[in-house]
């Protein structure tokens, strides 16, 4: 009961926040100027929270991965434990990573012992490098090494202008802790559980429970309000979320969107949409009908639940159709 | 400008050997093409195939080509041709264009008796530019429909692992349920000679479908030369404005092996599913 008032309280306290920075973002969306970044912030307009003891979260806007500002899409944030601080994701820029850490040394003299990845996504991982020098172990799944060397060209090539001067590969800071299955880590006093998936949103997932204060990171296992990105497994993804849905958790920070207490009613949205599409796809398969018509029809009942449909749709419709033709 | 466009246009449409020294070329000639439909690549294609034939640009009901300005997928982009032909004007052979592509011939595609209205195909493109379907028909004439798409990198998108899994070459049919279409699927890598692996940074080597001929009935429907701008796990869907006899054949061939890939979908012995085949796949090396 009490987790449920909880709940609305901060449902209630995080809306405003949320609505602002859909204003923000309906107000720079297009037409704005082609810088490649965010303008530069004060230290104070970094919008951090800190939704429970020791849990500091800054929310990304919900923008299309070429616009303007597109470094600042994805949710990051770090814990503070007794002796050391965790880092969860970096954000899409070199300088996004520079801000978060700002914030970190703002709040903490601890040192950054841990650098942890929920999966390969440039605009979760191009901020490593800016901690580089605190020394921290850089944690993430065990195939995550592997998928950043796959990308390495792809991110200096399309995303060049989130580096920091020239794009240059030793700016991608890979994995030297891996997880295989699953990992514990204490951050004196706080220990965080660790767990890696199997193929799902990526080949690379992994969430990460704050046992303290229960609050569970899904990365982008989890997308509120912003369309989930199929950049895995269609059935995997599938999978995980009943897995996800057996998962204790107070607070959710989901990897994109807003925060929430309510994990159930989250991932339901969520199986809404990928269960449109996986049924929708397999139908189309089924009677032989196009990729492009596929792309046309396929969960259309979804649209307007989401932001960014145009975007993200087609592609997850395409992503969809090449996996499921082999069934 | 012109004379280094010349030269790589030259070069791109020859040979894919000499693909990696051309690209540099085109390249250097990008940066002035970049935002615009250029003909420079398709006047070289042009003269090329077509010499100086006349050629119209003919309405939608025709022909119509349809492709996402925005791709989805630069390595996996949807492409669509619907024909409406009639008896006197049949089309004979489309060839199908991506003119930027460091090979722009994505595929010849050669018709029969059957009359076919639309074909689906996925292709790679490697950077803005205009895909073309060019139709010679019956009574010898040249006809042209062409649309524009903003994309880059679809030549040289590392394999994706998805298609490791499966046996090379496997095949899968899918007819519709009026029988009118086929879609067919070959897991292969269709690797387009461009593509890094990122592991080794080593080049990995062109390997692609070089031929698909699909029979109806024991008769020729289709016949397709294909190259290495078809994505990877090649999918063709040929649809008609009557049935499809069966049964339905499928015979691809492998650029590198030579092997032949193969499937059919047979007709079901059983009168309960009413017309509907049987699909019998996994079509090996024969």
């Amino acid at each position: 009961m009490a987790a449920s008032a909880d709940g609305r309280r901060a449902a209630a306290a995080f809306a405003p926040r949320l609505f602002v920075l859909v204003l923000l973002a309906a107000a720079i969306g297009p037409g704005a100027a082609v810088a490649a970044q965010s303008p530069p912030r004060a230290p104070d307009e970094f919008n951090l929270t800190e939704p429970q003891p020791g849990v500091y979260v800054h929310i990304g806007k919900n923008l299309p991965l070429d616009a303007p500002g597109h470094d600042d899409i994805a949710n990051v944030g770090f814990i503070v434990g007794s002796s050391c601080v965790a880092v969860i994701d970096t954000g899409g820029s070199v300088r996004i990573g520079r801000e978060l850490r700002a914030q970190i040394l703002r709040r903490t003299s601890r040192p950054i012992c841990y650098v942890i990845d929920t999966h390969v996504h440039i605009d979760h991982v191009l901020g490593n490098f800016a901690f580089k020098n605190d020394k921290p172990h850089f944690v993430g799944h065990a195939a995550l090494a592997d998928a950043m060397t796959r990308n390495r060209a792809y991110f200096m090539k399309e995303y060049g202008g989130d580096f920091e001067g020239a794009p240059r590969a030793e700016q991608i800071v890979g994995p030297d802790l891996p997880v295989e299955r699953g990992l514990s880590l204490d951050l004196g006093n706080r220990p965080l559980r660790l767990t890696a998936w199997p193929t799902a949103h990526t080949d690379c997932d992994l969430t990460v429970y704050d046992e303290r204060t229960g609050t569970l990171w899904t990365g982008d296992l989890l997308f509120r309000e912003r369309l989930p990105a199929l950049d895995g497994n269609l059935k995997g993804w599938l999978a995980a979320i009943d897995g996800l849905s057996r998962m204790r958790s107070r607070l959710v920070v989901p990897g994109h969107g807003s925060l929430t207490f309510d994990l159930a009613d989250s991932l339901a949205r969520e199986r809404g949409y990928l269960s449109a599409l996986y049924d929708g796809v397999r139908r189309e398969l089924a009677q032989g009908q196009s990729m492009q018509d596929a792309i046309d029809k396929v969960a259309r009942a979804e649209r307007d639940r989401w932001m960014l449909w145009k975007d993200v749709h087609p592609r997850n419709v395409a992503r969809a159709y090449e996996e499921l033709q082999w069934e | 400008m012109t004379r280094i466009g010349a030269k790589a246009g030259k070069d791109l449409v020859s040979v894919a050997v000499l693909c990696a020294l051309s690209l540099g070329i085109a390249g250097m000639a990008m940066a002035e093409d970049d935002f615009q439909p250029s003909g420079s690549a398709w006047e070289l294609l042009r003269a090329k195939y077509y010499g100086d034939k006349p050629m119209g640009l003919v309405d939608e009901n025709f022909m119509s080509l349809e492709v996402p300005g925005n791709t989805p997928d630069p390595a996996t982009t949807p492409l669509t041709l619907r024909f409406s032909d009639d008896a006197e004007r049949r089309v004979k052979r489309v060839r199908v264009f991506v003119d930027n592509n460091p090979s722009p011939l994505v595929a010849t595609l050669d018709f029969f008796q059957t009359p076919i209205t639309e074909i689906d195909m996925h292709v790679r493109i490697d950077r803005f530019t205009s895909v073309r379907a060019v139709a010679e028909t019956s009574d010898g004439i040249l006809e042209m429909r062409s649309a524009w798409v903003k994309a880059s990198g679809g030549c040289s998108v590392p394999p994706t692992d998805s298609s490791h899994g499966g046996a090379l070459g496997q095949i899968k049919l899918r007819p519709a349920a009026d029988d009118k279409s086929i879609l067919v699927s070959i897991r292969h890598p269709n690797s387009s000679g461009f593509q890094i692996d990122p592991r080794t940074g080593d080049a990995i080597p062109a390997h692609y479908i070089s031929s698909i001929l699909i029979k109806a009935g024991g008769s020729a429907l289709l016949e397709a030369q294909t190259g290495i701008s078809v994505s990877e796990n090649p999918t063709l869907r040929v649809a008609s404005d009557q049935a499809l006899a069966l049964p339905l054949t499928i015979d691809a061939v492998d650029s590198v092996s030579q092997a032949h890939y193969t499937g059919s979908l047979q007709p079901t012995n059983s009168s309960a599913s009413a017309g509907r085949a049987s699909s019998v796949m996994n079509g090996g090396e024969r």
